[in-house]
């Protein structure tokens, strides 16, 4: 019973928090430019607007792209653990996490890319010439962080020595949290962070001023709309990840979306200020500074647990 | 949000939504696409309003008309309107798409938009003001609210004439009628 409320409750979760998230990532964006900036619930606003608007169809696949990739990125969220301990019991083993198992970050690594590749089957359908673009660009975009992404994700699995996600988090609620133990991992999560988001200055899959928007170009109305719940959910989901591997999770859902807040805001914070980088210098970015670090923090750990 | 929008949200969200999310895409005609720059940054800030710019028509759906239209324009201009997804309402700015502003002799500039795609709403001016943009978009709330700016269901309605006057001002068009047409100007737009 409490498993089935969980798999409601986490992804209804995951789309409120995310589209706030969006909302308040244009209040801050527009406070750090000194103007007033929409409220915070614009983007539901938008959302019912998209969803009252006609859609264009331009085959069965341009359509069902876009609700795999929603599908994806909800199903993904169950795997997450949402804060809570093993302590406290309102749940089955007291975390949110509905669909919680030993292999938990594994297959969130293998599902994370679903989102991506529903959208870029949808994008490609419509036949777009900025479409294709901005597929092009995406994918080699996800070639360019999945690389310090993995050594990130393999240093923290050899450091806790388990890949059960909920293992990661209740270790770290013992002994201190990831940033800590596995500190130069930490720096390249939240290096690459953007590039996951696709915000500036990793931007540039959905650059509206020079390819119309990329993979969105074809999209209106109600594909539109579930394309920003997809983006709402993949926000969430990146960000949740990275304070579920690093801050230690959390103790149950409140602070657990507050470490969420403020990782968002630190990110926020970069895209408000920096420009659009290309996405040859994306890439060469992503395999120099994060990976090297990733990698060193990798040898350091194994050696450390070899010797 | 006003309290007293509540009862309206609950009773027609799609219509309110349309009025506080206007999403618009700006057709750079002539000169007046200088004045939105700081309408939509940092000066102005349009998007307090729930205005924003968007990339692609298929996305928008606040057509805006910004100085004149040239006879090759206006090309662009109808197939950029019939890409866009209904409901959408046009707002023309400038005097130039009202009555032709300084280039009312000339012979390569549309005259009056209206007579080939509708138009919602006007901001008069040579130049208008940033400020008259937003007493645009207040005053096209107002049309929405009382469903008074539904220019695409007159386009949808009276199709044959307004692709009867394209027609007249460009001469052959190359891409099929948007809505099917029934009486005799049917042989004429073949």
């Amino acid at each position: 019973m409490t498993r089935i409320i969980q798999l409601v409750l986490s992804p209804l979760i995951a789309l409120v928090v995310g589209v706030l998230l969006l909302g308040l990532s244009r209040k801050i964006i527009a406070r750090i430019h000194r103007r007033y900036g929409p409220p915070i619930y614009q983007p539901v606003i938008d959302v019912i607007r998209m969803m009252s608007q006609r859609s264009i169809s331009h085959g069965s696949l341009f359509d069902l792209g876009v609700v795999f990739a929603l599908a994806g990125s909800l199903v993904t969220v169950m795997f997450i653990p949402l804060g809570g301990t093993q302590a406290c019991q309102p749940f089955a083993h007291g975390v949110l996490c509905p669909l919680s198992s030993s292999g938990g970050l594994l297959v969130v690594m293998y599902l994370m890319l679903l989102g991506p590749l529903g959208l870029a089957l949808g994008a490609g359908d419509s036949a777009n010439p900025n479409a294709s673009i901005g597929v092009s660009r995406k994918l080699l975009l996800a070639l360019a962080y999945e690389v310090p992404f993995l050594l990130v994700i393999l240093a923290v699995m050899s450091h806790y020595e388990t890949i059960s996600l909920t293992e990661i988090v209740a270790r770290q609620q013992q002994a201190g949290w990831g940033a800590l133990s596995v500190p130069l991992s930490a720096v390249a999560a939240f290096l690459i962070l953007p590039a996951m988001l696709g915000v500036r200055p990793f931007d540039l899959v959905s650059a509206p001023q020079e390819i119309a928007s990329g993979p969105m170009a074809e999209y209106g109305g109600r594909s539109l709309a579930l394309i920003k719940l997809y983006g709402a959910t993949h926000l969430f989901l990146v960000i949740a990840l990275f304070v579920d591997l690093f801050l230690g999770g959390g103790v149950n859902l409140a602070t657990f979306l507050l470490k969420m807040l403020i990782v968002f805001m630190a990110v926020e914070m970069i895209n408000a200020v920096l420009p659009r980088v290309k996405i040859e210098d994306a890439i060469k970015f992503c395999w120099k500074w994060p990976a090297g670090l990733a990698l060193l923090q990798m040898a350091i750990t194994v050696l450390s647990k070899s010797g | 949000m006003d309290r007293n929008q509540i009862t309206k949200w609950l009773k027609s969200p799609g219509k309110m939504a349309h009025k506080y999310s206007l999403h618009a895409v700006y057709f750079c005609t002539g000169c007046g696409i200088i004045e939105i720059p700081p309408v939509i940054t940092a000066r102005w800030d349009a998007e307090r309003f729930g205005v924003i710019p968007v990339a692609t028509p298929r996305q928008g759906n606040l057509f805006m008309i910004t100085g004149y239209v040239s006879v090759k324009t206006l090309k662009a201009i109808i197939r950029t309107y019939e890409q866009m997804p209904d409901p959408k309402y046009t707002v023309a700015f400038g005097s130039c798409p009202i009555n032709g502003g300084m280039y009312w002799d000339s012979y390569n500039t549309i005259k009056h938009l209206d007579k080939y795609i509708p138009v919602d709403g006007w901001i008069a001016g040579c130049m208008p003001r940033p400020e008259a943009v937003f007493v645009g978009v207040t005053h096209l709330w107002t049309l929405i609210d009382k469903e008074m700016a539904n220019g695409y269901i007159r386009y949808k309605k009276k199709y044959a004439a307004y692709r009867s006057n394209q027609e007249m001002a460009l001469g052959e068009l190359d891409w099929p009628p948007l809505y099917p047409i029934e009486d005799e100007t049917e042989e004429e737009s073949k």
